[in-house]
């Protein structure tokens, strides 16, 4: 079943792109990732043109994480201050990574970029998560028990402009968030992801941050990355495909959900070496893609705007008249997904909470 | 050290999964690092 897309001009089976990003909601879920750095690759491989991908995988992120943290809102696990100072570095990360993005759009190498920003970024953490995977299951069975040591001091502790955030319970510089955010907000522009997978680990290792307000304060800064990647991508390029949203983020909410219920009753050690050996896999496919691949150019039939239907017609429009507003509406748009997805679980936990209090 | 090197095929007989693993990585960095070389070339 195939769907015309009327910004990214190409035509993508609905139930393969909603599959997908339910099943990368669900490792979501299981496993506290984002999962951008996994959809943006699939994406192209389904034939969405990177530079679309990236944009389009970037708005359905703002609404998962936007779903996630209404969810850590409502319990009191979010630590503003500390997002707030990640969240200025990230803006201004983001805004070097969009000029960057725009650089190598102009010179049309931003295909290339895109893929090997993809295969060291998976062969990192594809690596990483094998090697302490492998170490895990190795200490369980000999049961060796390891003492880790309670903070680390690196010299991003030494600067200067130290502060209290009152609810991490923390005395620290606030240019540690500020650079932490500052590189995550680079990466989420030239890539499409939400960066949670650096800066989850930079936030226990490096800030020293309570875990309890990790994922929340995580998402927190994700909101606000993403909303400024989106906005910058639909006014610049005209990127944003909402159809495309649609369908990713009604796939990658379901996903997540099942995902957190499941990650309740399943043992993520194993699962975690078999998720390491799924990012290395794709980094092949994209490593092949890239190099060995016999790349045929792909002729486009110029579409002329009267035979679309009058939903992609009104989204063609919109984007190309008014790119601010369209911009903004696709922020509005994934914001108002992700809040709806929130409530309607926290209606179904209530319901179920009810439901089993009368059985019981 | 060269006791390192003697013990060598016998930790590697001893680690076969860990010594595949290491084969497999570091085949999978060589070929994005030459690719990555060849590409920019």
């Amino acid at each position: 079943m195939d769907v015309f897309l009327p910004i990214a001009e190409v035509s993508v089976n609905i139930v393969a792109i909603f599959s997908l990003s339910a099943v990368v909601g669900i490792l979501s879920g299981l496993f506290g990732v984002g999962g951008g750095f996994l959809m943006t690759p699939f994406l192209i491989f389904l034939g969405v043109p990177p530079t679309y991908a990236v944009a389009n995988e970037a708005n359905n992120i703002l609404a998962t994480s936007v779903s996630g943290s209404t969810t850590h809102y409502l319990k009191d696990t979010l630590d503003y201050k500390m997002g707030l100072m990640i969240v200025i570095g990230g803006a201004i990360g983001t805004l070097i990574g969009i000029w960057t993005f725009t650089y190598f759009k102009g010179i049309g190498k931003i295909d290339i970029v895109i893929s090997l920003a993809y295969m060291y970024i998976l062969a990192i953490i594809g690596t990483a998560m094998l090697v302490e995977g492998l170490g895990e299951i190795d200490k369980a069975r000999k049961k060796i028990i390891t003492k880790k040591k309670l903070h680390v001091h690196y010299w991003i502790h030494g600067l200067p402009l130290r502060m209290r955030f009152q609810k991490s319970k923390l005395y620290e510089s606030a240019f540690t968030p500020i650079i932490i955010g500052l590189f995550v907000g680079f990466i989420a522009a030239i890539m499409g992801i939400g960066g949670a997978f650096i800066l989850v680990p930079a936030m226990i290792y490096i800030i020293g941050m309570p875990t309890r307000l990790i994922p929340g304060t995580s998402l927190f800064v994700t909101i606000f990355v993403s909303v400024i990647v989106t906005f910058l991508h639909a006014f610049n390029y005209g990127s944003i495909d909402l159809i495309l949203v649609f369908m990713l983020v009604t796939g990658s909410i379901i996903g997540v959900q099942v995902g957190q219920k499941l990650g309740e009753s399943v043992d993520s050690t194993g699962l975690k070496t078999l998720l390491a050996l799924l990012l290395l896999i794709v980094g092949i496919a994209i490593a092949y893609d890239t190099f060995f691949a016999e790349h045929t150019t792909q002729e486009i039939a110029k579409i002329d705007t009267n035979d679309l239907n009058k939903l992609s017609m009104f989204i063609k429009k919109l984007s190309v008249e008014v790119p601010t507003l369209y911009g903004l509406f696709s922020i509005v748009f994934a914001v108002s997904l992700g809040v709806a997805a929130a409530f309607i679980r926290r209606f179904l936990s209530n319901l179920r909470k009810k439901y089993f209090k009368k059985a019981a | 050290m060269p006791e390192i090197i003697k013990n060598l095929p016998n930790e590697i007989k001893k680690n076969k999964l860990k010594t595949g693993i290491f084969i497999g990585l570091s085949a999978y960095w060589g070929l994005i690092l030459i690719g990555t070389f060849l590409s920019v070339r």
